[in-house]
């Protein structure tokens, strides 16, 4: 380990996933997030982003390979990792009957919070943007944006060191995946790791500080974001969705 | 953790138009079932008590014990019966009591007033059946896929929540909130059962308090069995499906298939064929008796006791015809409870595949409505049987068994004879069955009931544990 690098909060290990039907999800992937850093995953459907993150919940088991949470081996102690893991999914589902508060009351409970109150709520959304008179409301009329930040704000409200986000600016309309991006920043300052899948190049050289692009499977490309410049990245990514195309035919 | 999953489930389900829905179906019903079971035997207790009159009141003005050829014994109105109504409702409510011979119950509700046997009572037993089982169905079935559906699964094991506490939260909290509907207008049932005339003895309440349990205990195996049938699919639709098919063979298919089966395997001779050995045994001894009445001669053919004596010749003659009849049908009978015991234990046997078939068992049992009311019933009535014939005897100085005798009569200047008291008569007591032996009779099947629950529960747990929750 590096003396002047903290140990990584993420870490994938020479992950490896086939399923039983003999497809292989992962092959040999592995990368390190460090507390205060934001790791984008970029790649096309089916590269195996979703697997990945999959296997950071103990939602399947690698087989090869390990995932650990601040030293802690998904698959082996799953509900200590996942006490130091927050998520947010592509498209947040919450409890439709109940209202926001009460969905977030739940989930930070769910999470340990147990202390939690209605105003910690209240604050946690209006910092994720969702205004005041929707608080009180049930979710069932709630639009996908409004949703993703309640998913959002139940991951601030856990204060995990860690957090995955699947696809989470899917959905979004710009002000609001702008919000996102002050707000993943803000995170980041506080010393969370995050690892984030996406389709969306524009925000993740914008906002990340580590760059993995991952094509059938593989991490194709990890570089840090400040050695690729704009236009390279697109590049990059381009070519390696290409060969992607090229395997899957 | 566990009393939040719990409190959560039960926010949850509380919330839903479904609730809404099932409370307003469920209080109805049953409250419609306390009522309607409480003019029932309201109903039954006026008519009990208006035969009983009846009888007394054809007895006045009779001079003479020996004028007396019947007496009709009714059996009491059971006020649980009327709640559970088992086969009260099938077996016959009166007996003619003679004295000697067969005395069987007659004049079942359903053959006076066939209307009801075409739908059969609302009661507790069809409530809990129907009723329950579909709202266990209807809360259950998607009470896991329907979560990974929703996408709720996925947030919530994304937490350190372990998969066991998770699906004993589901099914505690699912049970206390469908519990509230149920709990809720059968407290509000019994309340009102004694302000529409329906008095219950602290053991009926304690009978009424076990019914219920039975009942929670039944939604329970339902709600066990839909959460297993969630757990083992991916599509709530599937779910529903699979429940659909699981309930229609509970309800429907097994209990009656049992009763095929059983009725094909064990042959037990039908009432007709029995009728129809006695009538021919009987006529075989009629025809006997004909040629040693032909033989009487009277000690003297002139006196005037010639009656009296050719009356004691008969009831002699009556009485050993009757003691072979008795005898035979008393064999006969014997052999046809047997085999229908057979019958009966091989279709219970079967139909408890099915919680359905324990359930009504159960409740039948203790309700006292169950297959043991008929003998109790014919029990009472050889007991009370045997204390007319004994009170004929000691009126009249012999045992007419509802047979013909001779009288001679003198109309001359005698005093004017005094009615007889029909209050003499002895008093049919029916004596039920005990709670304890209602327990005893009804443990097995709660017992099998308790099992089943817990045998669906370690399955749904174990079917949870490799659920797959993306």
């Amino acid at each position: 380990m590096n003396a002047t690098q903290p140990a990584p909060m993420l870490e994938a290990r020479g992950l490896v996933k086939r399923y039983e039907d003999g497809v292989l999800a992962l092959d040999l992937v592995s990368f390190a997030v460090r507390a205060g850093e934001i790791y984008a995953m970029l790649g096309a459907n089916g590269a195996g982003k979703t697997t990945t993150i999959n296997i950071f919940l103990n939602f399947v088991e690698p087989t090869e390979g390990e995932a650990l949470v601040d030293g802690i081996v998904t698959h082996k102690d799953p509900l200590a990792a996942k006490e130091r893991l927050a998520y947010v999914s592509e498209n947040v589902m919450l409890y439709p009957n109940f209202t926001a508060i009460q969905n977030l009351e739940f989930f930070a409970r769910l999470a340990g919070k147990t202390e939690v109150t209605r105003d910690e709520c209240r604050d946690v959304l209006r910092r994720v943007g969702l205004q005041d008179d929707a608080h009180a409301k049930r979710l069932k009329g709630f639009s996908k944006g409004m949703r993703q930040k309640c998913g959002i704000a139940i991951a601030i409200l856990k204060d995990a060191p860690a957090i995955l986000l699947d696809e989470p600016t899917s959905g979004l309309d710009p002000k609001a995946g702008f919000e996102f991006l002050n707000l993943l920043a803000i995170l980041r300052s506080e010393g969370k790791a995050i690892l984030m899948s996406t389709h969306d190049i524009f925000r993740a050289k914008e906002i990340a500080d580590t760059v993995g692009i991952m094509s059938a499977g593989r991490l194709a490309l990890q570089r840090p974001a400040s050695e690729l410049a704009g236009q390279d990245l697109e590049q990059l990514y381009l070519q390696h969705m290409a060969g992607h195309v090229e395997r899957a035919a | 953790m566990l009393t939040l999953i719990i409190e959560k489930e039960i926010r949850d389900l509380v919330s839903t138009a479904r609730f809404a829905v099932t409370f307003g179906i469920c209080s109805l019903l049953i409250l419609l079932t306390f009522y309607v079971g409480a003019r029932t035997y309201a109903l039954q207790t006026e008519q009990y008590e208006a035969a009983r009159k009846e009888q007394l009141r054809q007895l006045e003005g009779v001079t003479d014990w020996s004028s007396v050829r019947s007496a009709r014994v009714f059996l009491p109105p059971q006020p649980l019966a009327a709640l559970v109504t088992g086969i009260s409702n099938d077996i016959g409510r009166n007996a003619e009591v003679r004295g000697r011979g067969e005395a069987n119950p007659q004049d079942s509700r359903y053959a006076e007033d066939p209307i009801y046997a075409v739908f059969r009572f609302l009661d507790l037993d069809f409530l809990f059946q129907i009723l329950l089982s579909l709202f266990a169905i209807l809360f259950g079935y998607d009470a896991v896929c329907g979560e990974k559906e929703r996408g709720t699964l996925r947030l919530t094991f994304a937490q350190a929540v372990p998969r066991s506490t998770y699906i004993l939260g589901k099914l505690v909290g699912s049970f206390v909130a469908l519990g509230i509907p149920l709990i809720v207008p059968l407290l509000i049932g019994c309340a009102i059962l004694p302000m529409l005339g329906v008095p219950l003895s602290a053991e009926e309440w304690l009978r009424l308090a076990f019914i219920v349990a039975s009942g929670l205990l039944f939604f329970g195996v339902f709600l066990n069995c839909s959460i297993l049938v969630s757990a083992l699919t991916h599509r709530s639709s599937n779910a529903f499906l699979a429940m659909l098919v699981v309930w229609i063979m509970a309800i429907i298919v097994v209990p009656r298939t049992a009763v095929v089966i059983a009725g094909r395997a064990v042959d037990v001779p039908t009432v007709d064929e029995l009728a129809s050995k006695k009538s021919r045994y009987s006529a075989q001894l009629f025809a006997e008796d004909r040629m040693a009445m032909g033989k009487f001669v009277p000690s003297n053919p002139t006196g005037p006791q010639v009656m009296q004596e050719f009356n004691k010749f008969m009831s002699k003659i009556a009485d050993e015809r009757q003691k072979k009849m008795d005898e035979f049908s008393s064999r006969l009978n014997e052999e046809r409870v047997n085999m229908q015991r057979i019958q009966e234990d091989l279709a219970f046997g079967i139909a408890r595949i099915s919680p359905v078939a324990s359930l009504s068992l159960g409740l039948a049992d203790l309700a006292n409505s169950g297959l043991d009311l008929k003998e109790e019933f014919q029990s009472s009535i050889q007991r009370y049987q045997r204390s007319y014939g004994e009170f004929m005897v000691k009126k009249t100085g012999m045992n007419p068994g509802g047979g013909m005798i001779m009288r001679i009569t003198d109309d001359s200047d005698r005093e004017k004879p005094k009615p007889i008291d029909p209050s003499e008569l002895p008093v049919f007591v029916f004596q039920p069955e005990t709670l304890s032996a209602s327990l005893a009779s009804a443990l097995p099947d709660l017992g099998l009931l308790a099992a089943l629950a817990t045998v669906l529960f370690l399955a749904a747990t174990m079917a949870f544990l490799r659920y797959d929750v993306r």
